[in-house]
């Protein structure tokens, strides 16, 4: 009984740790790429899963070739907001506090149009798979979150190597890193932090789309997400996107654990209680720069 | 190769370059010398396309580069060495060097003089730390790396800003031997440096700035007088040669 307990609160942490991590990952890569604090990340997973939910539901689209488009519409989104407002903004040379109202300024905008478009309710999205049933270690696990944890740890393994090995992921990492230096040696530094835009966009759709089968997606919901991000980008170190994946993980894990031990009331309370005594403690975040460019 | 004509320059709407006109031909060794603030920093960073051109045209091998972005340039045979060397820290030496050689391969198509095993022969810390971050070396270590990054860039002409500043004086020497070796095989060198002993000993011809602007053009007798005569030094820079 207490080990299928412990073992539902940890699938569980994992689960919504792994989603955390994939929100907060585009806002470190974004922070990183462009030292833009972005608010708006959450809503890229609402429009991701509203996308795929209107492609799936009313136009009957099979389910893999609505996910591609619901990824695209991040990228799209991601794309569109750098080359549209923010390189207007860099242009002017605006502060950084401008960048920050310009984002939660465009997240409150994003979350009136789905409300307009799709109105006050929930859109729950068919779960990946089968919808198998397993029993593990006394845990109900549905096939959807093997799917969730399946594809987050491939992506997360998938975006290390980008951000290592790859040509391309190494200029990204260099443009963030030294933009003067980056441009001298032929990179095109724009160019770059659009890319780190349509790569947060996508992430931010990934999430969204994975995370639906299991909360039901709605205007109000990109904000929360951001707030679980922003903390999991935080505890990880806000320049090193892959610590994001180890802060959604510990955030997941222990939510899990405060509702397990306590009340599902006081999981927020217990969780930024955590981020604040580790902000004060360790301000690096918990991996600081050990993670260094991107991993 | 570089031509430079009435270049007006500086950050943002504040001018800090007036007038500035000057050349370098190829497989020419020229030097920008001038005391602290008097624009020498700020016209690298004109020709490396950091700074924009309010005025005035800047041509590489007749072909206008003025307003071309920053990462266009090295397309142009431009390499610049920046001031504080701008290396990617969290990147170890090869990394540093290999994203340098992609660009220069991407960019110079036809034109490679700098092999990778010629840039491991000029700078032997490339094979023996290869693997090491580079924030983890010293000063003298970073220029080296540095210069490595630019030689790869495949460059007709290489910009080199206060190369010698805060190193030690056996790491200045080495550096200027490797800079010494590329000019005998023909590569045009930009230097702008503060300590005139060291510009005098490299190059064959030097600019002379204040507040700005291109004051002088020394060549010949009176450049080689310049790096030993403190007086002559003192008359130009103000504040005669560094130590």
């Amino acid at each position: 009984m207490l080990l299928g307990l412990v073992s539902q609160s940890l699938l569980s942490g994992v689960t919504n740790g792994l989603i955390y991590a994939l929100v907060g990952f585009g806002i470190a890569a974004i922070f990183r790429g462009a030292h833009i604090a972005n608010v708006m990340q959450g809503e890229f997973s609402v429009v991701g899963a509203v996308v795929v939910d209107v492609l799936l539901v009313q136009i009957g689209m099979p389910y893999w070739a609505a996910a591609i488009i619901g990824c695209l519409s991040g990228a799209a989104l991601g794309a569109l907001i750098d080359v549209v407002f923010i390189r207007r903004l860099v242009a002017q040379k605006a502060p950084d506090d401008s960048y920050l109202l310009f984002t939660i300024g465009v997240s409150i905008t994003i979350s009136a149009a789905v409300l307009f478009l799709f109105g006050r309710e929930g859109h729950l999205l068919p779960p990946i798979g089968s919808g198998q049933i397993f029993i593990v270690l006394d845990a109900v696990v549905q096939e959807h979150a093997l799917w969730l944890i399946g594809i987050s740890v491939i992506l997360m393994f998938a975006l290390r190597y980008f951000y290592r090995r790859t040509t391309l992921g190494m200029r990204m990492s260099a443009a963030a890193i030294d933009p003067d230096g980056a441009a001298t040696i032929g990179i095109d530094v724009r160019a770059m932090r659009t890319l780190t835009f349509v790569l947060g966009g996508v992430l931010g759709a990934i999430a969204g789309i994975l995370i639906t089968p299991i909360i039901p997606v709605s205007y109000m919901v990109g904000l929360p997400l951001t707030l679980k991000g922003f903390s999991a980008a935080i505890l990880g170190g806000l320049t090193n996107p892959l610590g994001a994946v180890a802060g959604g993980l510990v955030i997941g894990i222990l939510e899990a654990l405060v509702v397990m031990q306590m009340s599902s009331a006081y999981k927020d309370v217990v969780t930024f209680s955590g981020l604040i005594l580790i902000m004060i403690f360790m301000p690096r975040g918990l991996l600081g720069r050990a993670g260094r460019a991107g991993g | 190769m570089l031509q430079i004509a009435s270049l007006v320059s500086g950050y943002d709407a504040l001018a800090v370059l007036h007038d500035v006109s000057l050349h370098v031909k190829e497989s020419e060794a020229v030097a920008i010398i001038g005391a602290n603030g008097a624009g020498k920093t700020s016209l690298v960073r004109a020709i490396a396309g950091l700074n924009r051109a309010m005025r005035g045209a800047i041509a590489m091998h007749g072909a206008d580069m003025t307003h071309l972005p920053a990462h266009a340039r090295p397309a142009h045979g431009i390499a610049s060495l920046l001031e504080n060397r701008r290396l990617f820290g969290e990147f170890t030496i090869e990394e540093n060097l290999r994203l340098a050689e992609t660009a220069g391969r991407k960019l110079r198509p036809g034109r490679t003089k700098f092999e990778w095993n010629d840039v491991c022969d000029l700078f032997p810390i490339v094979r023996e730390r290869g693997a090491t971050r580079v924030e983890l070396l010293s000063g003298g270590q970073q220029q080296m790396v540095a210069v490595a990054r630019c030689l790869l860039l495949q460059p007709d002409l290489l910009i080199l800003d206060e190369p010698s500043t805060g190193l030690a004086p056996k790491v200045v020497k080495d550096i200027l031997e490797v800079l010494g070796a590329l000019r005998d095989r023909g590569m045009a060198i930009l230097l702008v440096e503060q300590n005139v002993g060291i510009a005098a000993s490299l190059t064959e011809r030097a600019y002379v700035m204040s507040l700005g602007r291109i004051v002088h053009e020394v060549a010949g007798e009176e450049w080689r007088n310049f790096g030993t005569d403190e007086r002559l030094a003192k008359a130009y820079l103000g504040g005669g040669r560094e130590p």
